[in-house]
């Protein structure tokens, strides 16, 4: 067994704001970036010593799916600093950071920047397949009159053409997300006063730690395409309340209990940790914030409840961590949808689960709401998909450093049918 | 083969038209049948609809199977009989609502379960009847209606027996109302005890894959040694196969079926079709074994082969069968001869043989009968003598045979669409379709499902039965 452990020296993100606002001109490849430059400053990283860049995202650029790479270059970062892109869904930022701290305690490398990034506002809209299969003998041959004439007639009718919209749809089942969470809402028996409650406690504690300057370490000011500066969070509401989020209409189903407010909405930004080996960080002078105990991550059949695999995965990543929910200091859920949370912690809490879908006798466990997202989450920061894990993951490692507190457990839904969970450690 | 009536009914202006003119021809609904292996949930997203659920054993059992099959159950009555339901539901995220009858909306419906094991006297049948009565009606397309009773057998005295055979009656009858909107009836008998077995049963019988079943009483005990199982997918991994006869038809069908649930199939049929089922093994990964299973040595060469080459067997699937039809007077010894050494003396010579060692503890047999064997049929003496022969066959043999988990069962097609069928005469082809509940053929994959779900550790509670696959022939119902 490897002695060698991997070390999170801190992190930074840019702003998380609205899709198709101050970032529109930014893609996903300029908003890595941004926020890698910012931890290179921030942590003062010589160049020389980064080994690679590991990167999440999910809506990757068709023609350059290779962003950890792309940024490493445009970055003018030294050639040698190789790079990857992974993808996993929402927990693709947190993919990216298990995977550079297995890399590292593998001995792959010793210095490796982290993250994720996601550009809503740029995502690629696709041609249908049959319009690229028609147009192939035109794009790569001489094409005659005839194949023009061809080429039109297998274009009728005109419906099947059409580009499509991209739209965040499960391909096995075509459910799109807030339909799922809707379902799991009903079927979990989440009423729409906790998702409400939930939401309002998400704004309320982000705006907070926007206020009290806790966030300030963690979010690098960005420079839009027309030379704007962009210097914080422009999602979260620090005056909603529940009554104000009561009045709005459910947008997944007629009766539903899912609204704008209760759900993440569409966000672009970047977020990326620094992580070493701990003895490069002691040579190199860093103090290391945290450490990742454990994960995990799990599937679970999409066509059921699409968003529970954090239940699953959760307390998998704890018993790998030898720890109980009891021993864990902090919580902080990924808030796709308050109603998701909801069901994810309804699911910990319950016996009967806990027997029929982890073979355990007794329940994972209740979580105290003071312990769960300290800093409010999604819903209030919004979720640029491949940048949530390494938000999570620093705000995380920088409250255990802050608090002198010992364990986080982390846990993220993820389209697929997919969970993922982490515990972080105090070093 | 193709089914003129049926096609007709997938027309929807047609269907309009016959309605507007009021013309007397008797569109059958065209089934809803499963595609694929078992699925992990294969009542997802049902209505099922339960009543006579009290204090009676058959409700956890129940409430945990239709929480883990994906199934919205509904129960009947009050908050007592709910409380089987809380912890499967809180599990799998499918909490079970009370209702009364009558507040159930239309055509959301999928199934109905009446559980009548606590009935112990004539009058108190009319909960039956209050059930069906305000949710028959309610039915959805290809529903289904399930009743659970007890054996006449263990009743405590001749009142109880009548009351538990009136179910039966019940159900049949039942049948015959619902095969119109391809909705189907069944009878569980149950054994004191068997009533965790009896889960995996009531699963099969509320999926499609039980589409061309209908009017049948299946009983369910404890002879055979061996757990309950509910379900699961894949569940014949690492399992061998014999299907004798699968060169086409139902042989074919049942050998991707049990193919696809994760078994290796060893396909058996004669050397003169070696291509067809060469073709059928090639297709799924399975082996072929070309025998003529009436020649002598037959018996041993098989049992050598599964031996030597699979080092045993699991599931036996006796599915080779000819017809000789003739007349009793006009028929030849030959003719004679000819099915009931095929149809009953190869199959009863190949499982002596096979008990030899080479059929292993927890396995299946299966053996193709046909309605024709409880029902008669002109011109098939000999047909028929061998298909009633092979359920007391299967009677006799499996509680011979219950002590090492081995189960024996019979399947009896009714009408199946097959190159035998097609080459019937036409008027006598259609009275063979429409003269059933569902008022039309079925498919070999249906008789495949059947032969499938027997062969499935979840079946563990049914040996010794015979399970027409009919959908409900008037003939030999």
């Amino acid at each position: 067994m490897s002695t060698r452990r991997a070390v999170i020296v801190g992190g930074a993100r840019t702003p998380f704001v609205r899709a198709f606002a101050e970032f529109l001109k930014l893609d996903t490849i300029a908003l890595g970036c941004a926020a890698v430059r910012g931890l290179i400053e921030r942590q003062n990283l010589s160049h020389k010593d980064l080994d690679a860049i590991v990167w999440g995202g999910v809506i990757l650029p068709g023609l350059s799916p290779n962003v950890g790479r792309e940024i490493a270059l445009d970055l003018r970062l030294p050639a040698s600093v190789e790079g990857m892109t992974v993808t996993r869904a929402c927990a693709s930022g947190l993919q990216a950071i298990t995977t550079a701290a297995a890399a590292i305690e593998r001995g792959d490398a010793d210095v490796i920047i982290a993250g994720g990034s996601d550009s809503t506002s740029n995502a690629e809209i696709k041609l249908p397949q049959k319009v690229v299969h028609a147009a192939a003998p035109l794009a790569f041959g001489k094409a005659t009159p005839g194949d023009v004439l061809g080429l039109l007639a297998q274009m009728m009718p005109i419906t099947e053409v059409l580009p499509r919209m991209p739209k965040i749809a499960e391909r096995s089942t075509g459910q799109v997300m807030g339909e799922a969470a809707e379902e799991m809402a009903r079927r979990n028996e989440i009423p729409r006063a906790a998702q409400d409650e939930l939401a309002a406690r998400s704004h309320h504690r982000a705006a907070a730690a926007i206020a009290s300057g806790r966030l300030a370490g963690e979010v690098v000011p960005v420079k839009t395409g027309d030379g704007k500066w962009v210097h914080g969070d422009t999602i979260v509401r620090g005056d909603t309340s529940v009554e104000k989020l009561a009045k709005l209409r459910p947008v997944f189903a007629k009766d539903g209990t899912l609204t704008a407010g209760n759900s993440t909405p569409l966000t672009d930004g970047a977020s990326a940790v620094l992580l070493m080996s701990e003895d490069k960080a002691k040579a190199l002078g860093y103090t290391p914030l945290a450490r990742l105990a454990s994960w995990s991550y799990v599937g679970v059949d999409p066509g059921d409840q699409l968003l529970m695999g954090p239940a699953i995965a959760m307390p998998k990543a704890l018993d790998r961590a030898g720890k109980t929910l009891g021993e864990i200091d902090l919580v902080d859920i990924h808030e796709a949808f308050a109603a998701q949370v909801l069901c994810v912690l309804k699911m910990l809490g319950s016996t009967a689960f806990a027997r029929a879908r982890l073979g355990r006798d007794a329940a994972v466990g209740e979580v105290d709401p003071a312990r769960l997202n300290v800093h409010g989450g999604s819903i209030a920061f919004g979720h640029p998909f491949g940048a949530t894990g390494a938000r999570m993951v620093t705000t995380m490692a920088n409250e255990l450093a802050a608090t002198g507190k010992r364990t986080a457990l982390l846990g993220i839904c993820a389209a697929g049918g997919l969970g993922a969970a982490a515990v972080l450690e105090r070093v | 083969m193709s089914d003129f009536l049926l096609q007709l009914g997938q027309n929807a202006q047609a269907r309009r038209v016959i309605k507007a003119l009021g013309l007397p021809v008797p569109i059958p609904q065209s089934l809803a049948r499963a595609r694929g292996p078992w699925e992990e949930r294969p009542l997802a997203d049902r209505t099922i609809v339960l009543g006579g659920l009290g204090t009676g054993r058959m409700a956890a059992p129940l409430a945990r199977m239709l929480a883990e099959a994906g199934a919205d159950p509904v129960v009947i009555g009050d908050g007592a009989a709910l409380a089987a339901f809380q912890a499967p539901g809180e599990a799998f995220g499918r909490p079970a609502r009370a209702a009364q009858l009558g507040e159930l909306p239309a055509d959301k419906v999928h199934g109905v379960v009446f559980d009548a094991s606590e009935l112990a006297e004539p009058a108190a049948l009319r909960a039956l009847y209050e059930h069906f009565h305000a949710l028959a009606p309610k039915l959805a397309a290809n529903g289904r209606a399930v009743v659970i009773g007890r054996p006449t057998a263990t009743a405590r005295g001749a009142v109880e027996a009548a009351t538990r055979a009136a179910l039966e009656g019940f159900v049949r009858s039942l049948a015959k109302e619902l095969g119109k909107r391809g909705a189907t009836a069944q009878l569980l008998v149950v054994d004191d005890g068997a009533e965790d077995r009896a889960a995996g049963v009531l699963r099969f019988v509320l999926s499609p894959r039980s589409a061309f079943v209908t009017a049948q009483p299946i009983h369910v005990s404890l002879t055979a040694a061996g757990k309950a199982v509910t379900g699961g997918v894949r569940s014949l991994e690492g399992k061998v196969a014999l299907v004798t006869g699968a060169a086409r038809g139902i042989g074919e069908a049942t050998a991707q079926l049990l193919s696809a649930e994760g078994a290796h199939v060893v396909c058996l049929d004669r050397p003169d079709d070696d291509a067809l089922v060469s073709k059928v093994a090639r297709d799924l990964g399975g082996s072929v074994l070309l025998v003529d299973i009436t020649a002598a040595d037959a018996p041993a060469k098989i049992a050598a082969e599964l031996k030597q080459r699979h080092g045993g067997v699991d599931i036996v699937v006796h599915n080779a069968g000819v017809t000789r039809d003739k007349t009793i007077g006009n028929m030849s010894a030959e003719q004679w001869e000819q099915a009931v050494d095929i149809n009953l003396g190869a199959v009863t010579r190949i499982t002596t043989a096979l008990l030899g060692g080479v059929l292993r503890d927890g396995g299946r047999i299966v053996c193709l009968s046909s309605v024709a064997g409880i029902a008669g049929n002109v011109g098939q003496t000999n047909y028929a003598a061998s298909k009633s022969g092979i359920i007391g066959y299967v009677e006799k043999l499996a509680p011979e045979l219950a002590p090492r988990g081995i189960t024996v069962n019979a399947i009896a097609p009714g009408f199946i669409e097959t190159r035998l069928t097609a080459a019937i005469p036409v008027m006598i082809r259609e009275a063979g379709r429409r003269l059933s509940a569902l008022g039309q053929g079925g498919l070999p994959q249906d008789v495949g499902e059947a032969i499938c779900f027997l062969s499935q550790p979840a079946a563990v509670g049914v040996t010794g039965n015979t399970l027409r696959v009919c959908g409900g022939a008037l003939i030999g119902a």
